[in-house]
């Protein structure tokens, strides 16, 4: 059972990773920073502070191309986060990635090519296995990615070699524009976890709680060595895929009904309605998170970028073992 | 040496080849002493427990289960991937393809992730493992089971690529590639798998390492140089036999690495002989070969007698059928003729 402290710290992370995100989206918008443009969880955050606070000190997860979500759930600096995103020397990666990895934390971040980390997390959760360290691998992966032969296999071998592995699909409805509906031609991907001969769950991926409970039951299998789950999270995208995207391909009623179902609004009129959060305190929470994520928009800024000599450096480990 | 009869029963040993060692057995060896000293090295590949394809695993699920010597179903992807994953979790994986050419279906794997992670996370992580890709024509396996792609990956970033040609080689570069602590890719040529070897005393020791980056002289010569891999430096080197009663000096360099490369070792070879022509079986195109001329060329253009020549693949899929596949690969016999035509310009 979650204290009400630690439903009110995942209100907290999820208004963190909304604001964070805004704040990284404005400077692409504003043109302070440049490149591919930010792509933003909006409107999908319970699904990643539901997972991450099901998971223990120790295990890790393998983010997306929407990584800052996990990132935060994970509780990692937003300070070296936006630093990151800024590509300062100052950032996780030393500036040099989008993908945000802090592997001492369990966050690898990934996501370059669609369903890439799948395999990676596989073969995390296999360590996990031989070392026999109670440990486990979060995978996340959309709905898109979902169609890629790596979570097939990914799956399969899970499956039968009976890894810790937690396959999250984050099942925000769009593939950029190619809605679910046609992508697919079932109502739903979890079922496919039946065709594995694994479990497979589907949640309310706008609803943190009911997320840290179908990723806690599939943690728990897990861990005790019962191998990989199928979770699907079904969430909606609230922005584009990127946040230069006019969503030409959404209707207008489609992205209101998405904003409608806001995490953040519904979560935070929960925790009101149930008496563990007054208004004033919200709208000081939320003070407090603009003030983390100024605070984090000038480290970036006066943070230095990476030395010329970095393009150089880390691609070869020159220990020996 | 080399005969034609992969997949047939191997025929008795002659006596005084008895403790000689075979291909396939060097890299067994090497394989098996580096999973006695590191009790987080493990394998993974298709059949690799009970039915070793090309008997290279022979035994080693006896010794060390299957736990370590995992079987796999046919899923190049996440198998591989497995191996990434499990090396940044620290394992050291050794992932076996039973055709090298198979290593197309999971280049996604190994180029942006086993290669790039570490980059990507500015050092953060290490992925130390061995990919083993059997290659090579000249066995009648067909055009996709013969092809020597290394040049694809020698292109790509990251990625280590060695190539062993004798048994001692193979022992002392498997044994570096295990304790290596980047991705390393290990062809070998399904050709030499049955050839066998007399070897010194120490390359049957626990620490006999063939480092990586260091070319071997195979042959000594001053009239030209021969840069050659895998099969194809053993046709070289007979090659030069040949061309001995011709009194022609043939120096042969085997790279045994391509990353690294013992550019050093090749360059002052060129500079000695002043003709360079290097003989692989890869694809012409965007191959090996041009990579080593430019390399020459770049460095000793005023130096060279004659323009640098190289001989490979020329573009087709190497055929199935055998007088076909003859016709594509190199062979002694264009070696000779080539080397010919160098020493008269």
């Amino acid at each position: 059972m979650l204290s009400n402290e630690a439903k009110i710290e995942m209100l907290r992370k999820m208004l963190l990773i909304r604001h964070l995100e805004n704040a990284w989206g404005k400077a692409y918008l504003d043109e302070e920073i440049d490149g591919i443009p930010p792509a933003l969880s909006t409107g999908q955050e319970a699904v990643s502070v539901g997972a991450c606070a099901a998971l223990e000190n120790g295990d890790f997860i393998f983010t997306t191309h929407r990584g800052q979500a996990p990132q935060v759930a994970m509780g990692l600096d937003p300070r070296k986060i936006m630093a990151e995103l800024y590509c300062r020397a100052s950032g996780y990666n030393k500036g040099k990635s989008y993908h945000v990895t802090d592997f001492d934390s369990g966050v690898v971040g990934m996501g370059g090519i669609v369903a890439g980390q799948v395999p990676v997390a596989g073969g995390m959760a296999l360590a996990q296995k031989l070392k026999m360290n109670e440990r486990v691998s979060l995978c996340f992966f959309g709905d898109g990615a979902s169609n890629e032969g790596a979570v097939h296999e990914t799956t399969n071998l899970a499956a039968i070699w009976n890894l810790p592995l937690i396959l999250l699909c984050e099942n925000n409805g769009f593939c950029i524009s190619l809605p679910v509906s046609r992508q697919i031609n079932t109502a739903h991907i979890f079922e496919r976890a039946a065709a594995y001969g694994i479990p497979g769950e589907m949640v309310d991926g706008n609803d943190p709680l009911a997320v840290y409970e179908a990723v806690g039951r599939a943690v728990t299998r897990a861990r005790s060595g019962s191998g990989p789950t199928l979770v699907e999270a079904k969430t909606f995208r609230m922005g584009g895929h990127l946040v230069h995207d006019p969503q030409r391909y959404r209707s207008e009623q489609e992205i209101e009904m998405a904003r409608e179902q806001c995490p953040i609004k519904r979560f935070s009129r929960k925790l009101q309605d149930e008496g563990l959060l007054s208004s004033e305190e919200y709208s000081q929470m939320e003070e407090e998170v603009g003030l983390v994520v100024k605070e984090s928009v000038e480290f970036a800024r006066q943070s230095p970028p990476p030395k010329v000599e970095e393009a150089f450096e880390d691609l070869w480990c020159s220990e020996r073992c | 040496m080399i005969d034609r009869r992969l997949f047939r029963p191997e025929a008795t040993v002659s006596p005084e080849k008895s403790d000689w060692l075979s291909f396939r057995a060097a890299i067994n060896e090497g394989m098996r002493e580096e999973m006695r000293r590191d009790p987080w090295v493990f394998q993974m590949g298709e059949d690799i427990a009970k039915a070793a394809p090309f008997g290279v695993t022979s035994g080693l699920a006896k010794e060390f289960g299957t736990e370590r010597i995992r079987d796999t179903p046919c899923s190049e992807v996440s198998v591989l991937g497995a191996a990434v994953g499990a090396a940044m979790g620290g394992m050291r994986p050794i992932v076996e393809f039973q055709f090298g050419d198979f290593i197309s279906v999971a280049i996604d794997q190994l180029t942006h992730q086993a290669a790039m992670l570490r980059y990507l996370t500015g050092g953060q992580v290490q992925v130390p493992i061995v990919v083993r890709l059997p290659c090579g024509g000249g066995q009648r396996c067909g055009s996709q089971h013969s092809q020597s792609l290394y040049s694809w990956f020698a292109h790509a970033p990251g990625i280590k690529v060695a190539l062993p040609s004798t048994a001692a080689d193979a022992k002392g570069l498997i044994k570096s590639a295990i304790r290596d602590c980047n991705p390393v890719l290990f062809f070998e040529h399904k050709a030499l798998y049955r050839t066998r070897w007399p070897v010194e005393e120490d390359c049957r020791k626990q620490d006999f390492l063939i480092p990586f980056g260091q070319a071997a002289v195979r042959r000594e010569g001053r009239d030209i140089t021969i840069v050659a891999t895998l099969v194809m430096l053993h046709y070289s080197l007979e090659a030069a036999k040949e061309l001995e009663k011709e009194n022609i000096s043939v120096e042969v360099i085997d790279p045994r690495t391509l990353v690294p490369l013992d550019k050093d070792r090749i360059l002052s070879s060129v500079r000695k002989t002043g003709r360079f022509l290097v003989v692989d079986e890869a694809y012409l195109s965007c191959g090996i070969q041009s990579e080593l001329i430019s390399m020459a060329s770049e460095s000793l253009f005023s130096e060279l007698k004659t323009a640098p020549r190289r001989l490979g693949n020329p573009g087709v899929p190497v055929p199935f059928e055998p007088s076909l596949e003859d016709a594509v690969l190199p062979t002694k016999a264009k070696i000779i003729e080539c080397i010919r035509s160098m020493m008269k310009s």
